[in-house]
């Protein structure tokens, strides 16, 4: 297929300093878990993106100096020559696909706690980090600043050693350079704060000393966040950012535009709930008008028709992605390709971005079960081995998020046939009334990309309207059956807190409710004062918070933990939605669980009180977002009543189950595990996840046996 | 109690297409197949009526014209229930009548209670090929029909024949009959793997092509049809357009 | 000199529209063009267009259609007139006997049929192929006529004022095998958008879940049925039924009216054969305008308006 001509504008090269960009797709720096001690998960990661299209990919946040260790969290480390070599392997894989290398440099000033170097940071003031706790930076005197201005110019000359096209001098997130020129950190009454020009001098200097030392044949960038939103203390677009465009504009490369600081950065990485793509056009545009240089930014482009309006409309250069280059790294390809409905579209749920928030995990994808995995299980997520038992049949169970990735994915292996038979109509399974909350209608693309993938598969059937019993399954003439049921909230209140049921919960009564009951069913939520049980932890108890209380009821959202939803802390989606429960006055019980249910009442305790107090709330209807329960009753029925071997005699060589009918977990892990088990169908026991590489030393030794 | 029932296997054409050397059709690699639409809709509205009269010994056969790629689509109607399947060996692309005409001798031979084609095939949609070959058979014929009350005693069936913008013909035809039937009479059943499988197994019968006489056309030129000007610009404010749009809508519709 | 004839369509005692479209087709052919009117009472249908040269009215004993009887006229009038060309509209009446004619008297046929030329006084047929992706010119055996089904849309419908009179062609009726008992209206109820005529559809422009109802009265007003783009189906302000594109239906009506909606590739693939598309969407560049036959740029809502004030 052709691409479409009027996406030829994205392709066409540009000129960043020495190097030329083959197009004008570029991987912003972003996280992924893997740093400089995993290089090879680091580099192919990066290099599929550059087999897929991009011009150019980025580290993550590449640390200068153990001065500038953000342990727990995953940070890319310039610091020695032995960091240099795993990096050039990342370098070398993306030359090699035509791609530039870019090291985004980052010190992190009063923001890294450094709990593994024991270091300490250096900062403009000495005022504790907003965004961690218990880390104070030493106020930098003179000397402080000619050395870590010295830290920036070693960093940028190990980064074009290690074969960076580009290195920057990063500032946006509230990182070192940004602090300096920003009031909230900036306290300093010499040359280096107070004016613009003196907040300006430390980034300007820094910009100017690593141009000299790499200048000539390296690519200078600068990020930078022109608004942090925080009034007058904070960067703004007209007071600081415009002015220091201006200042610097001839010594800078490329402008890498975005918004927000790093305490609400999910302003910059804007969760689909809240923002629509091309949130950050204005301020990129803004940029674009003072500048003669090269301007890129994200957004969460996922359309190339956005993308080309952005540059056909002056607004950006470049188009940058971060989280759609990870649901997809073939999304440049796909567009050249005129592939469009091939493109794996990003959700913006964030749930990529909350691995790096923990700190630690690598990232993953609810879209995408590869990202992440491309080294250490060498999976590709557009290319597929045969399978080696492909001369089977599979029965698929169910259509929800599992079901279709492993259908999908046997699919692509070449299983003879595949037939997907799910009960309702439609695909989807939960996520066809998941996206129907409030904010999550991109979550739908989960479903509608593997519905037209389905579609495209001619060794694949799917049977909608049927519902199989142990029976069906036994006589459906499949040689491996795939059980993926799913799982249903609690009915009871069985919950984590407690271990145990709640007195009185029971959804079969018109006063109690589970979130399937109102979503997928459309059970009625009778009265108008709500209390919602919420221990999950994650989205369900707000969005239906949300849902009910803009319906007009007057909503209670009790939990046990001590706070709501901590796990969109996480996805960055906390304090807008927040503003929204605020808003709508929704009241935010936390510390409390109930000890019974009655019709029109909640009776809670409070779970440090150790005498007991209970306290009442009226509720004309109650929902329990309790636990979730697997589904399991047909795989069980299978295995215990009618027995694998009594289905080994009907052919069939092979029974699993994936996804929450194993056990409930994250809609990306469901994905991920009916992935999984279509990778590896032909191992030796599919049931069993194969070991994945870890990357780590081994001491070689000989082992006395004992 | 004999239901026949005509199959196509239709090309499915992607974005992309190429011509052969001559120009008169499209290159075959830029082809998919699969069971016409309308004839899975057929084939189930068959097996509907030969469960309900749960008779020894009824059958629904289909039959259908072309190579052994063909057979792929009998298979499904195999797997859904059908009993037998008829292939008349034939190369080439063919006309709707031409398709009639040979059809006939084999839907002749079986001598059906009732013969079902698709409205019209997705590839060719020229909803011919039933009514040409009714002629063919001498047999009274009802085309677009959803929904069929038969009473096989009596010799003839009441069927709603289904006309522009929904209305409804009530329609009483003496039978044997062939009705071409149109999509959602019904809802087609889905086949499992096994009834997939043992479909796979059976025996298609293959007859040789009767003699088919003239077609009833040729294609001199095959191609791809010219992109056009683009979108007619209406023009003026919201009422304007409005108004236009009013005047496009009613003409269109007549 | 060889002329066309034609059939005249009429349903419950209205002619048409389509009747006039093959007038205008006929000219491509040349010669005289007649027109046959086969009902209980011809008379009641005036068929006395501009470019028709003669009408024959033939009176049988039904007024509404009935195949075999259709069928037994036509071959009367083929007999008679000696037509080189037949043309029929590409209706549902019509494919109940026109390949039916065609088969037996050994006839060249084709339908949908959207494009016709004479050339070197041979008759040359225009119609799409492979669900409508290609086009193909068909050719005839010269000494035979040609009953052709002609694409309703496809020609203008030819103006009043024609100087044809009408003579009678009376045969005997023949019994019919298939009987017109009674018409039913099409049944509300589940609503099915691929059998829809017009599709008034809306996209993301319409903001908000609370607009929908706004739309569903003007699609009501307007005769069509509502339809949507799949972002309204995510976000569950409609039901899957609705939509329109590669995870919804293909549609194909008569008429296919997108407000606000920009043209995903999606989409598109759900609607662009539709017989004539008419778009309004406040971006020039909208991929939608490629598919269109008909472009507004204008606010969706200004327009709703405007739509919803006329008589």
């Amino acid at each position: 297929m052709a691409r479409d001509p009027k996406y030829d504008i994205l392709f066409e090269p540009i000129q960043l300093g020495p190097k030329t960009m083959k197009n004008r797709f570029y991987q912003i720096p972003h996280c992924n878990g893997f740093g400089s001690e995993k290089p090879l998960s680091q580099a192919y990661f990066r290099a599929l993106k550059a087999e897929g299209g991009y011009g150019a990919c980025c580290t993550e946040y590449c640390s200068i100096s153990p001065e500038s260790d953000d342990t727990h969290r995953v940070s890319a480390r310039l610091w020695d020559d032995d960091d240099i070599k795993n990096l050039s392997v990342m370098c070398d894989m993306l030359h090699e696909h035509g791609a530039l290398a870019a090291a985004e440099l980052w010190y992190g000033g009063p923001h890294a706690p450094c709990m593994e170097s024991r270091c300490v940071p250096r900062g403009p003031s000495q005022i504790p980090s907003d965004f961690e706790y218990l880390t104070y930076p030493k106020e930098m005197d003179k000397d402080d600043i000619r050395q870590v201005q010295q830290l920036y110019v070693d960093a940028a000359k190990r980064a074009r050693e290690a074969g960076f096209d580009i290195v920057y001098v990063y500032g946006s997130h509230s990182y070192l350079p940004q602090q300096f020129l920003t009031p909230y950190y900036n306290k300093r009454t010499d040359e280096y704060g107070g004016s613009f020009e003196n907040r300006a001098r430390f980034w300007r200097e820094t910009i100017e000393q690593v141009r000299e030392a790499v200048g000539d044949d390296t690519a200078i960038a600068v990020r930078m966040s022109t608004d942090m939103f925080m009034g007058d203390v904070g960067t703004q677009l007209e007071r600081d950012c415009l002015p220091f465009v201006e200042l610097v504009d001839d010594i800078v490369d490329v402008w890498d535009i975005n918004v927000s600081g790093i305490s609400e950065w999910g302003e910059d990485a804007t969760p689909s709930r809240f923002y629509p793509s091309g949130r950050m056009l204005p301020w990129q545009e803004a940029v674009k008008k003072v500048s003669k240089k090269p301007v890129l930014g994200v957004g969460r482009f996922t359309s190339p028709d956005l993308m080309i309006e952005a540059i056909n409309g002056g607004k950006l250069d470049i188009i940058a992605t971060c989280r759609p280059s990870i649901s997809d790294p073939w999304l440049p390809r796909k567009i050249d390709e005129g592939r469009l409905d091939d493109i794996r579209e990003c959700i913006g749920c964030n749930i990529c971005i909350s691995r790096w928030e923990i700190g630690g995990p690598p990232l993953i994808c609810t879209q995408n079960a590869t990202a992440g995995e491309e080294y250490r299980r060498g999976w590709h997520p557009e290319k597929f081995d045969p399978a080696e038992n492909a001369d089977n049949d599979v029965l698929v169970v169910g259509a929800g998020p599992a079901g279709m990735e492993c259908a999908m994915i046997l699919g692509k292996r070449g299983m003879r046939r595949v037939h997907l038979v799910e009960a309702e109509e439609d695909m989807g399974g939960i996520m066809r009334w998941i996206p129907q909350l409030p904010g999550l209608g991109e979550w739908a693309r989960v479903v509608n990309y593997r519905k037209i993938q389905i579609d495209k598969l001619r060794n694949v059937e799917f049977v909608p309207g049927t519902t199989l019993d142990a029976n069906g399954v036994k006589e459906y003439g499949a040689e491996i059956v795939v059980i993926a049921t799913g799982a249903y909230w609690a009915t009871d209140g069985l919950n984590g807190c407690t271990h145990d049921t709640i007195p009185g919960a029971d959804a079969a009564q018109p006063w109690c409710l589970t979130p399937e009951q109102i979503m997928r069913d459309g059970k009625e939520v009778p009265g108008n004062s709500v209390v919602i049980v919420d221990n999950d932890g994650y989205f369900m108890g707000v969005s239906l918070a949300e849902k009910l209380a803009s319906e007009g009821k007057k909503v209670t959202l009790m939990t046990h933990l001590g706070n709501i939803a901590p796990y969109m802390h996480f996805t960055l989606e906390a304090p807008n939605q927040h503003r929204k429960l605020h808003k709508l006055g929704v009241d935010i019980i936390p510390y409390h669980i109930p000890s019974r249910i009655e019709q029109g009442s909640v009776t809670a305790t409070h779970v440090y009180d150790e005498e007991g107090h209970e306290q009442t709330w009226e509720a004309d209807a109650v929902v329990l977002v309790t636990q979730r329960r697997s589904d399991e009753a047909l795989y069980r029925e299978l295995k215990d009543r009618v027995g694998f071997d009594v289905l080994g005699e009907e052919g069939i060589t092979g029974c699993y189950r994936i996804g929450d009918c194993e056990a409930p977990r994250l809609i990306a892990d469901c994905v991920f595990s009916g992935h999984r088990l279509a990778r590896e169908i032909d191992s030796e026991n599919p049931e069993v996840p194969k070991p994945f590489i870890r990357e780590r030393r081994v001491i070689e030794r000989e082992l006395a046996l004992a | 109690m004999k239901i026949v029932v005509c199959v196509k296997q239709v090309a499915v054409l992607g974005d992309e297409v190429e011509f052969t050397a001559d120009a008169r059709d499209v290159d075959p690699d830029y082809l998919d197949f699969a069971l016409n639409e309308w004839d899975s809709y057929a084939t189930e509205e068959a097996l509907r009526i030969r469960e309900g009269l749960g008779g020894e010994g009824d059958e629904v056969v289909v039959v259908s014209v072309g190579d052994e790629q063909v057979e792929n689509a009998m298979r499904r109607c195999l797997a859904m229930g059908a009993d037998r399947a008829i292939r008349v060996d034939y190369a080439r692309s063919a006309d709707p009548i031409t398709v009639a005409r040979l059809l006939a001798p084999i839907a002749e031979r079986e001598s059906p209670d009732l013969v079902f084609c698709g409205v019209q095939s997705s590839d060719g949609v020229q909803a011919a090929t039933g009514t040409a070959l009714a002629e063919l058979l001498g047999l009274p014929r009802v085309a677009v029909v959803t929904r069929i009350e038969w009473d096989p005693s009596a010799g003839r069936a009441t069927v709603r024949r289904e006309l522009e913008g929904g209305l409804i013909d009530l329609t009483e035809v003496d039978t044997p009959a062939l009705l071409t039937i149109q999509t959602g009479i019904n809802q087609p059943r889905y086949a499992n793997l096994r009834a997939i499988k043992q479909a796979e197994q059976k025996e298609i019968e293959v007859v040789s092509p009767a003699e088919q006489g003239e077609p009833a056309y040729r294609v001199r030129r095959m191609f791809a049809p010219s992109k056009g000007e683009g979108a007619e610009i209406l023009a003026g404010g919201p009422a304007d357009i409005a108004r236009r749009i009013r005047e496009i809508v009613e003409e269109r519709l007549k | 000199m060889k002329g066309t004839l034609i059939v005249a369509e009429h349903l419950r005692g209205e002619l048409r529209e389509l009747t006039r479209e093959l007038v205008t087709a006929a000219q491509q052919l040349g010669g005289p063009v007649t027109v046959a009117v086969i009902a209980a009472d011809p008379s009641e249908f005036d068929v006395g267009f501009q470019g028709v040269d003669e009408i024959v009215n033939v009176p049988l004993g039904r007024q509404e259609f009935e195949n075999d009887v259709y069928q037994v006229a036509l071959e009367a009038l083929i007999a008679d007139r000696e037509p080189h060309a037949v043309l029929l509209g590409f209706t549902v009446n019509s494919m109940g006997y026109g390949p039916a004619v065609a088969a037996k008297l050994g006839l060249g046929f084709a339908s949908d049929v959207h494009g016709l030329a004479l050339e070197a006084g041979a008759v040359i047929a225009t119609r799409s192929f492979y669900g409508g992706k290609v086009d193909a010119e068909l050719e005839f055996r010269a000494d035979r006529a040609v009953v052709l089904l002609v694409r309703p849309t496809a020609f203008a419908p030819a103006a009043d004022g024609g100087k044809a009179s009408a003579t009678e062609f009376a045969i005997e009726l023949p019994s019919a095998r298939a009987r017109h008992l009674e018409f039913e209206d099409a049944a509300a109820g589940d609503v099915d958008i691929t059998t829809a005529d017009f599709l008034l559809s809306v996209g993301r422009g319409i903001g908000d879940k609370e607009a929908i109802p706004q739309f569903e009265q003007l699609a009501d007003k307007l005769g069509a049925v509502l339809s949507v783009s799949r972002p309204l189906v995510d976000a569950g302000w409609m039901p899957n039924a609705r939509q329109v594109g590669q995870s919804g239906k293909t549609v194909k009506p008569k008429v296919y009216l997108a407000l606000g909606i920009s043209g995903a590739v999606q989409h598109l693939a759900g609607m662009k054969t539709s017989g004539t598309i008419i778009a309004v969407n406040t971006d020039p560049e909208a991929a939608i305008f490629n598919v269109a036959h008909f472009g507004a740029v204008a606010d969706l809502f200004d327009v709703a308006a405007e739509l919803e004030k006329l008589p």
